[in-house]
């Protein structure tokens, strides 16, 4: 066998790298999502208030404790279905179509939400004490103390924990191929199929999955570095 | 708390934005799998093609439905036709009984075929049913897949026969290559993919004629239809008998395989 006969992908290339594009597209939309449930989660789990610290805990429990190809079938299936029957309600047969990418893209974030709730809880319970007292000896509104001293420093202490997380869901975005997106991991299971050529083709998918990490690891060391602007390098 | 009211009232809007209304053309999404050559692949231009592809093609026309179609994981399959993602499956999907309490199917409009390959020197003649006379099998190593129908098939009918098992087609192609084996029986065009394209193909027949489902039990491959689509079923069972009458069926057949998948 040739050499390079081990990444020739038959012609079927560029759908692989359209599945990149889309296990990427998916990727980040997810991670918005989930960067504002986590900032969301973390600040009820702070909170003062009980009913919002229960609710915090409650998201964290439950979601976390359930696997993310579970809920992805209760929203996309089950939720289309429930959609269906409660349209159908007034009579006539209704017919629902949750878009995938919608639902992928809201699941993940909300699962990964979840997840990056307890990141930020974290970070912001790392803040020294001393600095909330000083904050609040300056006289600053709560709002302010939230803005110029929380905020800037539970992002930096958060970051090497999201880096993993946008790691975890990157390669978790290959569930919804379930739910009918044609993401990396899937596109590689159909291109398998025509090229007889399995190794090859999940060779290259894997490579660009570990591009995808790559590239990220890159960003967040710039974030990284841009977030802890005046603190030590480490 | 007035942003997620809003937000949830786009969805539903979204939702019922989408909903279809019924049409005078009859519209139809068919979902296939996309990962099952020949019956159905993309090809590297992106798109679907394999014999079931074709076959829904021409199966909406039969109907005279406006189609559309598309590729869907195998696992969601099921669910996906329940939640109205689609409204025919035509994916080589086995009727089986675990199946049939989810959705219903029609008539099967292929059964997957077997066949007996041998290599030209095991000597192995064909009875005068049209397959392997069991006699010429005295002492021959087989090889089938462990714990498939084939082999429960093969002990039953062939008692003479040395019957190998393996756990993979792969496996069982490997020692017939090997020369370890004096056959292999198995799905025929798992055969053709594999023993049959190997460097060694020359040195192998198949013995006799080709097994159709029914023989092992099975009922062949059905087109999965929602439980309750009575009349949609019905119609499809019909263009089935019209294909198979009219020589569609053979037309698209012919174009994939060099006998018929039908199994009469």
């Amino acid at each position: 066998m040739n050499p390079a006969d081990l990444l020739d992908l038959e012609g079927y290339g560029h759908l692989l790298i359209q599945g990149a594009a889309l296990t990427l597209s998916v990727g980040v939309a997810a991670m918005v999502v989930a960067l504002a449930l986590g900032m969301a989660g973390a600040l009820a789990r702070l909170s003062q208030s009980w009913l919002l610290r229960k609710a915090g805990t409650a998201y964290t429990v439950i979601v976390r404790g359930i696997p993310e190809l579970v809920l992805m079938l209760i929203v996309y299936y089950g939720g289309t279905v429930l959609l269906q029957k409660l349209l159908s309600l007034g009579g006539g047969d209704v017919r629902v179509d949750i878009n995938a990418f919608l639902a992928g893209t809201l699941v993940l974030g909300f699962v990964y939400g979840a997840y990056a709730t307890e990141i930020f809880r974290g970070a912001f319970q790392a803040i020294a004490k001393g600095q909330i007292d000083a904050a609040k000896a300056y006289g600053m509104s709560d709002s302010q103390m939230f803005r110029r001293v929380q905020l800037p420093q539970a992002w930096r202490l958060a970051i090497p924990g999201l880096g993993n997380l946008w790691l975890t869901l990157l390669k978790a975005t290959s569930i919804t191929s379930v739910i009918g997106l044609t993401e990396l991991a899937r596109q590689a299971d159909i291109i398998k199929a025509p090229t007889h050529r399995p190794f090859t083709v999940f060779f290259a998918a894997s490579l660009l999955y570990l591009a995808m990490t790559a590239l990220s690891d890159l960003v967040r060391i710039r974030v990284e570095r841009w977030a802890s602007a005046g603190f030590r390098r480490g | 708390m007035i942003v997620r009211r809003s937000i949830l009232a786009a969805l539903l809007l979204a939702a019922m934005a989408s909903t279809a209304v019924a049409d005078e053309k009859r519209k139809l999404i068919v979902a296939t799998e996309g990962a099952y050559p020949p019956y159905n692949f993309v090809a590297s231009d992106g798109s679907l093609q394999g014999f079931d592809v074709d076959f829904a093609n021409a199966l909406c026309e039969k109907i005279d439905a406006e189609c559309s179609i598309i590729k869907q994981d195998w696992d969601g399959m099921i669910p996906g036709l329940m939640a109205k993602k689609y409204d025919l499956i035509v994916a080589s999907m086995g009727i089986l009984p675990e199946r049939e309490e989810k959705i219903d199917f029609t008539i099967p409009y292929y059964q997957s075929p077997t066949a007996l390959i041998a290599t030209k020197t095991a000597g192995l003649q064909v009875g005068a049913d049209g397959f392997v006379d069991p006699e010429s099998l005295a002492g021959k190593k087989v090889g089938v897949q462990r714990a498939t129908a084939y082999e429960t098939f093969a002990r039953e009918k062939w008692p003479k026969a040395e019957v190998m098992v393996y756990d993979s087609a792969e496996s069982a192609d490997l020692d017939m290559t090997a020369g370890r084996l004096d056959a292999r029986f198995d799905d025929f065009i798992v055969l053709q993919g594999g023993i049959l394209k190997s460097d060694s193909a020359d040195d192998y027949e198949r013995i006799g004629g080709i097994w159709a489902e029914k023989d092992f039990g099975s009922k062949g491959e059905g087109i999965g239809v929602r439980k309750g689509e009575d009349e949609l079923r019905e119609a499809v069972n019909k263009a089935i008998l019209d294909m198979r009458a009219d020589g569609t069926y053979k037309a698209i057949n012919d174009k994939y395989f060099d006998f018929d998948i039908y199994g009469e």
